[in-house]
């Protein structure tokens, strides 16, 4: 066993941590996975990153607050945090 | 290109339609054919030793029957036009089990058959994806994912290689037959295919000849200050506020250019008098 980083992956509407989550993305540190789009999925883990802050996650990178590319023909969807949250993994 | 005598007026969309693809940036048909078409159409992709490429329809003539559909036709005339053109490219997406999801992506512009000055078209319908599916499709089956709404944005994939799964994110899940439309600028990928199954999907481009001059769906101006209102206030996947403005200004313009000279006028009205906001209970 070996204490390993996930990574959560939260965009929300705006740079609030409480509002809404419009997408993720848990990347778990294990080999050869990645992070598919689910069919099936009908919701978010998360309704917000506050949420997530709520249930043990830690904020590692907060969006920049110059926010999205406005006056740019490139547009991102959402504004982005990245959490972790540490636990023991297999090796 | 089209005839106009292959259109019929019963197979034209409605407004309400077109704003839903204004919106959205698809649209669903389900062309009616004999029981066993679709089936045999799936036998004959089942037999086809190599990726046939823009050929798929050369080897498989039905195909074509699919996209010459009256209902077909006529979804795609409101769209772009009753001149518009199909491209040479083509290809047939064979989705084996096991198969992973694709990233969310715009397709590529680098396609040499498209019309030449083709680029991202963020406020009109110049090119669009014609998706059709010859088996039934079930969320296991590695359906095509959507962002509704996103064809009005324009990203580099790789701005946006970290969304995973959106809370608005639909899934094609359909019956054999359909056929899935959409704005060649829609965010969208192939999902995984968990099941044991192969899931085709075969894709044409079609592409705008001429610009409008009058709407080619079967329009009712009398309709047009609803369909402001929709274009103002419906929801497609939830977006960060600052692009909501930017956002309703493409569906706006998108749907003057296709409209012609039938485009909504914009007149100001105040909206902020009336009655008082109510004391806090």
């Amino acid at each position: 066993m070996a204490l390993k980083q996930r990574l959560l992956y939260l965009s929300a509407q705006s740079t609030d941590p409480r509002s809404l989550a419009l997408s993720q993305a848990l990347h778990e540190p294990v080999r050869d996975t990645i992070v598919e789009i689910d069919p099936m999925r009908t919701s978010l883990d998360y309704e917000t990153v506050h949420d997530a802050v709520c249930d043990g996650w830690r904020v590692v990178h907060f969006p920049d607050q110059r926010g999205s590319l406005d006056g740019s023909d490139i547009e991102v969807f959402g504004y982005q945090f990245v959490l972790e949250k540490l636990d023991q993994f297999d090796d | 290109m089209t005839s106009t005598t292959d259109i019929s007026v019963e197979n034209l969309l409605t407004d309400y339609q077109v704003a839903n693809f204004v919106i959205n940036g698809y649209h669903i048909v389900e062309p009616q054919f004999p029981a066993d078409f679709h089936s045999k159409v799936y036998s004959e992709l089942e037999l086809l030793p190599m990726n046939p490429g823009d050929e798929i329809n050369k080897v498989i003539p039905k195909i074509d029957q699919v996209y010459e559909h009256p209902a077909v036709i006529g979804a795609l005339s409101s769209l772009l036009g009753r001149d518009y053109t199909r491209a040479a490219h083509r290809h047939c997406h064979k989705n084996h089990p096991g198969t992973r999801s694709q990233a969310w992506h715009q397709d590529s512009l680098n396609i040499p058959t498209l019309d030449e000055g083709h680029g991202r078209v963020s406020d009109h319908v110049q090119s669009v994806l014609v998706m059709y599916y010859p088996q039934y499709v079930g969320s296991n089956m590695g359906p095509t994912a959507l962002i509704p709404g996103s064809h009005l944005f324009t990203a580099a994939a790789d701005r946006n290689a970290s969304h995973g799964n959106f809370r608005d994110q639909i899934v094609a899940v359909v019956p054999a037959g359909t056929v899935l439309i959409l704005h060649y600028d829609i965010w969208h990928a192939g999902t995984a295919n968990t099941s044991d199954q192969i899931r085709y999907m075969v894709k044409y481009l079609f592409e705008r000849a001429s610009e409008s001059t009058e709407p080619t769906w079967n329009h009712d101006p009398d309709k047009d200050d609803h369909i402001f209102e929709r274009l103002e206030h419906d929801e497609a996947a939830l977006i960060q506020r600052s692009l909501v403005s930017k956002r309703n200004y493409r569906r706006t313009t998108m749907w003057n250019n296709l409209a012609g000279n039938a485009g909504l006028k914009y007149e100001y009205h105040d909206k902020w008098s009336g009655d008082w906001p109510q004391p806090n209970k």
